[in-house]
């Protein structure tokens, strides 16, 4: 037995210190006597570690300096054509009405003699049999200065109606101050005698009108012969545009606006004035605020259009200040116009004759007038077109009678004598083709149905007590249920009216038509 | 293609008739007396109107089909001629 070789020495690294030291190997082995050499078990183990590398960091800051805004709007899409698309195998459509072409016509031959649907009617809705006054509106303090309700409007969506306070029956130029109040109907708490919004007006306010499309605008027809628009989304200064008092502007009280679709624009819409003093001018918005006169016409009393049936009247004096004005329906250049001498006149915004002005105007005024009708004896309150037939047209006047007209011929097609006071209003039903509303000077608001009867009105909803007369009222295009009428004590009453008014009849057209195809000429 | 012609104009001559159109079977109007738009408007909906009421039909009963289809409204009356291919739609006012 050999000796062992020279002992193992522990092998301790330089330092000292073990840990951390990477590829540390640790073994020991000790020496005992009998020569052999005992190794004791060694441990192996790795140090490792990590360090992730350095993160770069920067800091940026970012402002956009200009800013465009841009809408994006999906089109309609373009309707796709009839033919294209579609191969069309020529033999095969043949073949098809071949087959069918007997069975069709049978059928068609069959409808046009079967009975089997007469007096068959169907109700979808829930019958509404009254004519009910919903809400009796009114501001009293225009009620306290005894000013009077010159017009209603509802506007675009149907929920608002808006009404104007003024005088209907004072001669005197006044420079009382008027109001423009407005009511939200659908609104919960609804107080009859709190507007939602009031508007004051320099003067009497004559007529107001709402824009067909913009809720929130109104326009209105001033005493002092001024237009101006409000827009009632801006309750702090609602007033946007005005006229001012200018040589283009009306000399007389303005009895009529209205908001015709501009043919020119597009979508645009231009804003119509009509006076007594005989102009008709055609209003355009400019900047800060004023309206600049378009294009007018101008009635003068030689230039009006005789026809040989009319009785000779005083021509040189004959008063032609307009005092209402309708627009046709079916033909945007086509309005009626009601005159003070008691005539209506049917005109075309397309008229070329120059009209002799009197006072210098920027721009040349037109005579529009193409045909005159059979007067009444006295001037002309309102005129009305009919929504559903293209020459029909109703009017009324202080002889207390409406006249239904054609627009071919010159004499009224039906005559009705309703009250023994004026007529102030009149007005076409939205819905009904031979429904019409009548507001008359006793205080009622007569609602007329040709179906029913031609001579006596279907229903006459009392509206004020005492003769108070009924001077404005409007239909509600959207919620067509509803009228609104307005009177001289302040008051608007909105009218349900009952469903017997608010649904077309299955062969009312057909009426309709008759009636217009009974001329006499 | 007179000849077709020729049958519509027979049909749209009868009385009453407001319009007549041809539309095929995936509801596209092949030919048509009215103006583009409403020919559309009234193919895509009588087109998938028909198809509902063959399937109530022939759910009833399986060997049922449908041969005409009448909807009567407050103004006219609109007839459907179904087949395989092709749609005939007929409106009449039958009040004339």
């Amino acid at each position: 037995m050999e000796a062992a070789p020279a002992a193992l020495r522990a092998f301790i690294p330089p330092g000292g210190g073990w840990p951390g030291r990477p590829g540390a190997v640790l073994g020991g082995g000790s020496v005992c006597d009998s020569g052999s050499v005992r190794l004791t078990e060694s441990v192996f183990f790795n140090q490792k570690s990590c360090q992730t590398g350095e993160v770069a960091v920067a800091e940026v800051a970012v402002q956009s300096r200009s800013s465009r805004d841009a809408a994006v709007q999906t089109d309609r899409s373009a309707v796709p054509d009839v033919q294209q698309g579609a191969c069309v195998d020529e033999s095969g459509v043949l073949a098809f009405l071949r087959r069918v072409e007997e069975v069709v016509i049978k059928e068609l031959n069959k409808n046009v003699t079967s009975r089997a649907f007469d007096g068959f009617d169907v109700n979808w809705t829930d019958q509404n049999r009254t004519v009910l006054c919903l809400h009796a509106l009114s501001y009293p303090e225009a009620q306290d200065q005894h000013l009077q309700v010159t017009g209603v409007s509802w506007n675009a969506t149907g929920s608002v109606v808006a009404c104007s306070y003024g005088r209907l029956n004072d001669g005197d130029w006044s420079t009382e101050k008027s109001y423009v109040c407005t009511w939200n109907l659908d609104r919960r708490r609804l107080d009859p005698q709190r507007p939602d919004l009031v508007v004051d007006a320099p003067s009497s306010v004559m007529c107001l009108a709402f824009h067909p499309s913009q809720p929130s605008l109104i326009a209105a027809g001033l005493f002092s012969g001024e237009t101006v628009v409000w827009d009632t989304s801006k309750p702090e200064d609602p007033l946007i545009w005005r006229t001012g008092m200018t040589d283009d502007t009306h000399t007389d009280p303005v009895y009529q606006v209205h908001w015709l679709p501009d043919a020119k624009h597009g979508n645009h819409v231009q804003l119509l004035s009509a006076s007594t003093d005989g102009k008709i001018l055609v209003w355009r918005e400019e900047r800060d605020g004023r309206l600049m006169v378009a294009e007018g016409f101008a009635l003068v009393a030689q230039q009006i259009p005789r026809s040989a049936q009319l009785k000779k009247l005083v021509w040189g004096e004959a008063a032609v200040g307009v005092t209402s004005l309708s627009f046709s329906h079916f033909d945007p250049h086509v309005f009626v116009v009601g005159v003070e001498g008691g005539f209506s006149l049917k005109c075309s915004t397309a008229a070329d004759t120059p009209a002799p002005c009197r006072t210098g105007g920027s721009v040349p005024l037109r005579a529009p007038a193409e045909l005159a009708f059979s007067p009444h004896s006295g001037p002309v309150y309102s005129v009305s077109c009919s929504p559903f037939h293209r020459n029909l047209f109703l009017s009324c006047g202080t002889d207390g009678q409406v006249h239904l007209s054609s627009m071919l011929q010159t004499q009224p097609l039906i005559s009705l004598q309703l009250s023994t006071k004026y007529l102030f209003c009149v007005r076409w039903s939205p819905v009904r083709p031979l429904v019409f509303a009548v507001a008359s000077g006793e205080g009622d608001v007569h609602l007329f149905d040709f179906e029913k009867s031609s001579q006596k009105p279907a229903v006459s909803m009392k509206q004020a007590v005492d003769e108070c007369p009924v001077y404005c009222l409007e239909f509600n295009t959207k919620q067509t249920q509803l009228l609104a009428a307005g009177d001289a004590a302040g008051t608007v009453k909105v009218w349900q009216l009952s469903s017997d008014f608010t649904e077309q009849r299955p062969r009312e057209m057909n009426h309709l038509e008759q009636l217009a195809s009974e001329l006499t000429d | 293609m007179a000849e077709t012609e020729e049958t519509l104009k027979r049909i749209q001559a009868h009385k009453g008739v407001v319009a007549t159109m041809v539309v095929n079977a995936e509801g596209i109007p092949i030919r048509t007396t009215l103006d583009n738009s409403t020919t559309v408007h009234y193919a895509g909906l009588l087109h998938q109107l028909t198809m509902k009421a063959r399937s109530t039909v022939r759910d009833i009963d399986p060997q049922n089909d449908l041969t005409f289809l009448r909807i009567r409204s407050k103004k006219h009356e609109i007839m459907v001629a179904p087949d395989k291919e092709y749609l005939l739609i007929v409106i009449q006012n039958p009040s004339e």
